[in-house]
């Protein structure tokens, strides 16, 4: 089925991508090639509807991803003309066409230039600040990206975008507790946010294998690894990415052997004992099972996982099974 | 499921007709009576009141329309915000769609993923070099 293109086409397959670029002909077609400024718009192209901007939004996206800056341009055109040249979003989106079009790090740099200049008659463009501190990370300068992040946050501490996006900035250097710490401000923000939880979850899993971890914090965070996946399971029926970071936790802590339950320090955070964890990893077990069944068969209401999901849960329930066999 | 309701939606409609049609035949024939019984012998008139056939006629299609109309709504949403949430993972696309097998115009997958994708933060060059790689990958593989 081809994709909607109502939705932010960053997730998609490459495959999908495709398919949503090569609608972008008919869809430009379809709608009046003429789009009119503010005053004359109802008159003479009748009624709009916010879903053809979100579709150029997002055509633009999936069209410059695919290298059809045409079409990209197409679209560009007529939200501009629709909005004016000093929306913000068209600015930003202005942006994101010439970052994609630049063929060196010159050009880049002239982009910036460009966005530092916008900043600087309006410090409150959010658009454009998030595409700045983008681009700053995509061309290497990590530290400047997350000054600038840092700042963004700090007269704009809602967003939760950016604060996950500083999350993903810190993880990326390896700074866990950070990235830990700016995923929990997401979870302020959106605390239903049962993906979020999951990947809070997985954050503290990969700060507590870490290497060079004291034995101790990797143990507070794998205790706090456990509660976060309970909680997105908690929040969500059958969740797949929850019950396979909550199995693979337990399984390592059960690998690692049962001292764990004897060290009750003072602190907060204990691991539970070995019986819970034990009946944890069983449940989780089950369920990941029940899960890789049901839509193996493809049984209908258990289509929604993705392909590569129930491949992961596969092996890793292969993985478990084949120690005790042998 | 949409034709069984439909069928049994018109049907209701037909039977409620009907007893509407009978009403109004028993009311017309009613006073015309009366007033060649009022122009004979000038005594007033009977009560005027439905015979119990229609009434149970009305009554009946209503109720046949109801069960018609309550058959024919979309599956109910559901208001547990677990039970919600695990159905948008299971089931996908497929969960919500309205009878006729369209996805709803509303459903937007996990409304929290974007948190994770972060579009506003999307790094273009990046997405683009990965793009043509898959496409050259792609290409190779066929020419083998």
């Amino acid at each position: 089925m081809a994709p909607s293109a109502l939705q932010p086409p960053t997730r998609l397959t490459p495959t999908a991508a495709l398919a949503l670029s090569q609608q972008a002909p008919a869809i430009l077609r379809r709608s009046v090639s003429t789009a009119y400024p503010p005053p004359l718009n109802k008159l003479l192209s009748g009624s709009e509807t916010s879903d053809k901007w979100l579709q150029y939004e997002n055509l633009i996206q999936s069209c410059l991803r695919t290298g059809d800056d045409q079409a990209a341009h197409a679209c560009l055109k007529r939200l501009t003309v629709r909005f004016g040249d000093h929306n913000e979003r068209v600015q930003a989106l202005r942006g994101l066409v010439k970052e994609a079009e630049a063929r060196n790090n010159g050009e880049l740099e002239e982009v910036l230039k460009e966005y530092n200049q916008i900043l600087s008659g309006n410090g409150t463009n959010i658009p454009i600040t998030k595409r700045r501190i983008a681009l700053l990370r995509s061309m290497g300068r990590l530290s400047d990206a997350t000054s600038a992040l840092v700042q963004l946050l700090d007269f704009s501490p809602t967003d939760a975008e950016a604060w996950s996006e500083l999350s993903a900035i810190y993880l990326s250097q390896g700074l866990y507790p950070q990235a830990i710490y700016a995923m929990e401000e997401v979870l302020v923000l959106a605390p239903n946010a049962w993906n979020i939880h999951a990947r809070l979850g997985e954050l503290q899993y990969m700060a507590a294998t870490a290497p060079g971890v004291a034995n101790g914090s990797s143990q507070q965070y794998m205790a706090e690894a456990i509660r976060r996946f309970s909680r997105s399971i908690e929040l969500c029926d059958d969740y797949l990415r929850g019950y396979y970071g909550l199995k693979l936790v337990t399984r390592k802590l059960l690998s690692e052997g049962a001292k764990a339950a004897k060290q009750t320090e003072d602190s907060e955070l204990t691991l539970p004992d070995t019986n819970t964890i034990e009946r944890l990893n069983e449940l989780a077990t089950a369920k990941l099972s029940d899960i890789v069944r049901h839509s193996a068969s493809h049984d209908r209401g258990w289509r929604g996982y993705s392909e590569a999901e129930i491949a992961a849960a596969r092996d890793l329930l292969g993985e478990d099974r084949s120690p005790t066999t042998r | 499921m949409a034709l069984l309701s439909k069928t049994i939606t018109a049907f209701g409609g037909l039977l409620l007709a009907h007893a509407c049609y009978s009403a109004r035949e028993h009311t017309t024939l009613l006073s015309l009576r009366a007033a060649t019984a009022a122009t004979l012998t000038s005594s007033p008139t009977v009560a005027a009141s439905l015979p119990l056939d229609i009434i149970i006629e009305t009554i009946i299609s209503t109720f046949i329309i109801l069960v018609g109309l309550v058959l024919g709504t979309r599956p109910l949403r559901p208001i547990e915000w677990r039970v919600w949430a695990g159905k948008i993972e299971r089931e996908g696309e497929e969960g919500f769609t309205d009878n006729s097998g369209a996805v709803d115009r509303d459903f937007v997958g996990n409304p929290f993923s974007l948190l994770e994708s972060r579009p506003n933060f999307v790094d273009i060059r990046k997405q683009r070099k990965e793009f043509a790689d898959w496409i050259q990958k792609g290409d190779s593989l066929q020419a083998q």
